[in-house]
């Protein structure tokens, strides 16, 4: 009975560091270039090198941790991890052990099932990124390339506080947000610019002690994430439910197969013999060095969803649509502080400016006082909304100013009592048993007449005034 | 010497000496590279260095772009360094040659120059003795006159001891005083490149030269480079501790006599000698062997036959190239410590030794401070507890060898600077005394070996 | 105290060290002589008083986030054992494990 079964989900998330160079060296950190071209004695293992750390990288590292609420140590210890990899060419990978970065921070994102959740950061930690290892190249043997050996990696661990696959995916869509927002991460999975690990139990709903937990591994894109969690908690359902034990392993998804595997490996490679990196110095921080790093950081998602709804009187649901994006939410703000009326540019944004952006990769095409100016067209009458948006449209293609376009294409209303007194005679004229009708007492036949107006002017008649044209000449 | 006809003679002079040595197994390099290079060098070497024309020996554990860097090991055999070591580097800006790579203990683990690849390396006066380790190499060739200074690399008195059975002055300088760039790393925070010279002035000025701030290493400290102290005329103001840890009941007698001589003469200088003392000597080396195998086990990792060094068999897979590789590459002595070292820090076993001896380590070095800190200016000690032994003598025990360093792995443990100067023969044999001095204070600590270095008759019968 | 044979295999594996048996008595028998020798400092009760000792610079110092790499003056290609299309290579890994990374 699947009901009677409650998940529970850790996640521990390597982010990619957006520096130019390495962790430890000056190598270059960019994604793409030839095999082992990024390398130096340093990030090659060379007998003799020495590790030398990368203060941006520490900056990020600081930022990401303010912005996920940790509490930053001032004094924390690079500590070696030693396990024998190819891919990892000292034999040991610097990260931060016993005490890391940071520690005690939280992540509130908007749980499918239970509203505002609130994931707990256990720790955050800077370290090394290790080599790449291809399998399949050449026959019997395995090529390393040493590019990605070195780059800076955060690894943000959270509590068990997960219930459910989904609520895993949401927290890694809050947090990739987030990371986006300050510039801390591309967050590409693609890239491996972010990769995620999963411990995972189950037990019986009412239980307070944790289930055995397996990890999952291999997880290579957001869109894995809610299936490998949903294909190993069921696994594990199944094995429970059929009087089975779990044994604490380390499985591996598969895509294609949409199944785990456990992962083969030696027995002792979990003992890791952390201690103190002795060829770094304790990592000290300056209460100046921390505090400089808060004011780098940028208004996070969750705070500026609050004042959208607070400054704005945008319904949630909008505000989050709008500041999902930070370039979104800072191209918002301008549109309105280029005086367009906060409500209707919020419409503007979400479907238009958004569809478009959706389909052009070159960005939000239409500038924001370009967007305040056709807003501004329309609530002053000049345009109508149909007009508007193939304004919006030419605008977006081919530039130019909103008025000279609607000019252009000829779209502007037509204000003019004299010319609409023609059309709106001759609409009269065409009509005469809706003239009896209304008069007769069928008022609301008025917009059926504005409509009418509006088809013989080819759309450029100002709709209101048509109306107060129509009102006078349909007067007893 | 600012002339390069009088570099290249001084070249070929020093190649035509090391020819000459070649029976101690001191210089690793083929002597028809090293003519070749050296005469290559003297031609290029920059004549308005300070060193212009001096011929350094270099430890086979620090890397220079000149020859191989082996560390004495199989695993690094025929090993070509793409980078020059900080320390190399600058010598080579002061105008100096660097004057072949020397024999050394693998890895610089040993305390006799025995555990190398490429076999042991004689003591200069005694062919059946040991010159000490694991910079012995260097220590031979300089005892044997055929270079003025090498360098030599330390982690629990590979410098200073086989200075002392060699009859030379060997220097290990405060830890962060010269880059570890280029070292090839045994024990990260104990190790650092020191000087082996003639004389006080010969070892200090290389010093010098290899000394301050370097940006590729994190370890070092950012100060410039040490300035060189003049000749005192007296110890007047100096005040010496005597630790009395370093004199126990059973110290050899005719080491104790060379050392009371030197003290005495200490004090005919004008210095203030006072007894002081340690406590916790005694778990020095226990101490030590705990730290460096376990540095060590990790620092020694990278050596797996895949990215450089030679292979050895196991093709089958990639942990049986790493296990053959490793197990065949390394050495016995080698193989004991980093198993010794991987067990001191698996899981169960850390707290009860890394994580104590770490505790250990900063009671070592607080016993300095305390003593340091009321008034004492530096300490007299032996260098080591008996002149070169036999070779063979410790190669099965282990523990035996390690007590050879009893007297100066606490200089590496505290990081201080110390220094091994000759104060009189044993038996025909050398012996130094060693003066430790306060951290980044190697200016006053080389005032006072000047002066003990003029005053001692470092080759009369102690 | 004294090491088994099976803790010396074990660290050994640990270490990636072939260990043949015919030296494994005299090795289990010198770690044990070294581990009983190091383990004397355990006389010494804790000391929390005592803050810990790192040699060297208080605080780490920085690198500036640019691209200059410590040179090589030759490539891998010329040191490395097995080089090919620009990629180091070794024996595949075993059929009893995966990646760990
Ligand atoms: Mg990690
Ligand atoms: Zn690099």
């Amino acid at each position: 009975m699947a009901g009677a079964w409650e998940t529970v989900i850790g996640l521990e998330t390597h982010v990619q560091l957006r520096t130019v160079s390495k962790m430890f060296c000056g190598c270059s950190a960019a994604f793409g270039a030839p095999p082992n071209t990024n390398v130096c004695p340093v990030c090659l293992g060379l007998p003799g090198a020495l590790p030398v750390p990368n203060e941006h990288a520490l900056q990020l590292a600081v930022r990401a941790a303010l912005g996920l609420g940790c509490t930053v140590h001032p004094r924390s210890v690079f500590a070696r991890k030693n396990y024998f990899y190819p891919d990892l060419p000292k034999g040991y990978q610097i990260s931060q052990f016993e005490q890391p970065l940071a520690t005690a921070g939280s992540l509130s994102y908007l749980s499918p099932d239970r509203g505002i959740a609130t994931a707990t950061i256990q720790r955050l930690h800077v370290e090394e990124d290790a080599g790449k290892s291809l399998h399949d190249r050449f026959p019997k043997q395995t090529a390393i390339d040493l590019n990605r050996c070195g780059v800076p990696l955060i690894e943000i661990v959270t509590g068990p506080d997960f219930r459910s696959p989904h609520e895993a995916r949401t927290y890694l869509l809050t947090l990739k947000q987030v990371l986006e927002y300050a510039a801390i991460s591309d967050c590409d999975m693609e890239k491996g610019s972010l990769r995620v690990d999963a411990n995972v139990s189950v037990r019986r709903v009412g239980e307070t002690m944790l289930g055995t937990k397996t990890e999952v591994k291999n997880i290579n894109s957001f869109a894995y994430v809610e299936k490998a969690l949903t294909v190993e908690r069921d696994r594990q359902i199944a094995v429970l439910e059929g009087g089975g034990t779990l044994a604490p392993q380390t499985m591996l998804y598969d895509s294609k197969t949409n199944g785990v595997r456990p992962q083969r490996s030696k027995e002792e490679s979990h003992d890791y013999r952390y201690f103190p990196d002795p060829d770094l110095p304790p990592l000290v921080l300056t209460e100046q060095f921390i505090a400089e790093q808060q004011t780098l950081l940028p208004e996070l998602p969750a705070k500026k969803r609050e004042r959208f709804v607070e400054k704005y009187a945008l319904s949630v649901t909008d505000a989050a649509v709008l500041t999902a994006d930070r370039n979104v939410a800072d191209y918002y703000e301008a549109v309105v502080h280029a005086g367009a009326d906060a409500k209707t540019a919020a419409n503007w944004v979400m479907t238009e400016v958004l569809a478009d952006a959706k389909d052009h990769a070159d960005g939000l095409r239409v500038a924001a006082g370009a967007l305040a100016n056709l807003i501004g067209l329309v609530r002053g009458g000049t345009l109508s909304h149909q007009a508007a948006k193939r304004v919006f449209a030419e605008v977006a293609e081919r530039g130019g100013e909103p008025r000279n376009v609607a000019e252009a294409l000829g779209l502007v209303q037509v204000a003019d009592t004299g010319v609409l007194s023609g059309w709106v005679s001759d609409v009269l004229g065409a009509h005469t048993s809706e003239v009896m009708r209304y008069k007769q007492g069928e008022t609301k036949l008025l917009q059926f007449f504005v409509g009418q107006v509006m088809k013989a002017s080819r759309g450029k008649a100002d709709p209101k005034l048509a109306q107060r044209v129509l009102e006078e000449k349909l007067a007893p | 010497m600012s002339d390069p006809s009088e570099a290249l003679a001084s070249a070929k002079a020093a190649a035509d000496r090391i020819v000459n040595v070649k029976r101690l197994n001191a210089c690793l390099t083929p002597i028809k590279e090293l003519r070749k290079s050296l005469a290559a060098q003297a031609s290029t070497a920059h004549p308005s260095g300070v060193l212009y024309g001096m011929p350094v020996a270099v430890k086979d554990n620090i890397c220079t772009l000149e020859f191989t860097t082996s560390c004495g090991s199989k695993i690094l055999e025929g090993y070509r360094s793409p980078y020059d070591a900080t320390a190399a580097a600058k010598l080579k800006a002061a105008g100096a040659l660097i004057a072949g790579k020397t024999n050394c203990d693998e890895f610089g683990m040993g305390s006799s120059t025995e555990h190398s690849a490429y076999g042991r390396t004689l003591h200069p006066f005694d062919k059946t003795r040991v010159p000490g380790g694991s910079s012995g190499g260097s220590a031979a060739l300089v005892a044997a006159g055929a270079v003025p200074a090498a360098l030599g690399s330390e982690t629990g008195g590979s410098v200073r001891q086989p200075a002392s059975l060699c009859g030379v002055v060997g220097i290990k300088p405060t830890y962060g005083r010269v880059s570890r760039y280029g070292l090839v790393a045994f024990g990260s925070s104990l190790d650092q490149i020191g000087v082996l010279g003639r004389s006080v002035h010969d070892a200090a000025r290389v010093l010098s030269v290899i000394s301050g701030r370097d940006p590729k290493d994190s370890t070092c400290e950012d100060r410039d480079s040490l300035r060189l102290p003049n000749v005192p005329e007296s110890l007047q103001g100096f005040v010496i501790g005597v630790p009395k840890e370093y004199f126990p009941q059973d110290l050899d007698a005719a080491v104790r006599r060379a050392c009371d001589r030197a003290i005495r003469l200490l004090r005919e200088l004008g210095a203030a000698v006072r007894e002081v003392s340690l406590p916790h000597t005694a778990y020095a080396v226990a101490t030590y062997y705990i730290i460096a195998p376990a540095e060590a086990s990790s620092n020694l990792a990278r050596y797996d036959g895949a990215r450089y060094g030679p292979r050895f068999n196991g093709s089958e897979d990639v942990r049986a190239l790493y296990r053959t590789t490793r197990g065949d590459g390394f050495g016995p002595e080698v193989r004991r410590r980093v198993l010794v070292g991987t067990y001191v820090l698996s899981s169960g076993y850390y707290d009860a030794y890394y994580r104590k001896a770490q505790q250990m380590r900063a009671l070592i070095a607080q016993d300095f401070r305390n003593v340091f800190d009321r008034g004492v200016d530096l300490l007299f000690t032996p260098t080591t507890p008996t002149p070169a032994f036999k070779a063979g003598e410790k190669l099965n025990d282990p523990v035996a060898m390690y007590l050879s360093d009893i007297f100066t792995v606490t200089a590496n443990i505290a990081g201080l600077p110390a220094i091994s100067v000759p104060i009189g023969r044993i038996k025909g044999l050398p012996i130094g005394g060693q003066l430790i001095g306060q951290a980044f204070l190697e200016d006053e600590m080389l005032e006072a070996a000047y002066a003990l270095e003029r005053a001692v008759p470092a080759a009369e019968e102690a | 105290m004294s090491v088994t044979h099976d803790e010396v295999r074990r660290i050994a594996r640990l270490a990636e060290l072939d260990v043949s048996d015919e030296v494994l008595p005299l090795l289990g028998e010198q770690m044990s002589r070294i581990l009983e020798y190091v383990a004397q400092i355990n006389a010494v009760p804790a000391s929390e008083g005592v803050k810990p000792f790192v040699p060297g610079p208080d605080a780490v110092r920085f690198r500036a986030d640019e691209v200059k790499p410590w040179p090589l003056a030759f490539g891998p290609a010329e040191f490395a054992p097995a080089f090919r299309d620009g990629f180091f290579l070794v024996p595949k890994l075993g059929q009893f494990e995966d990646a760990d990374t």
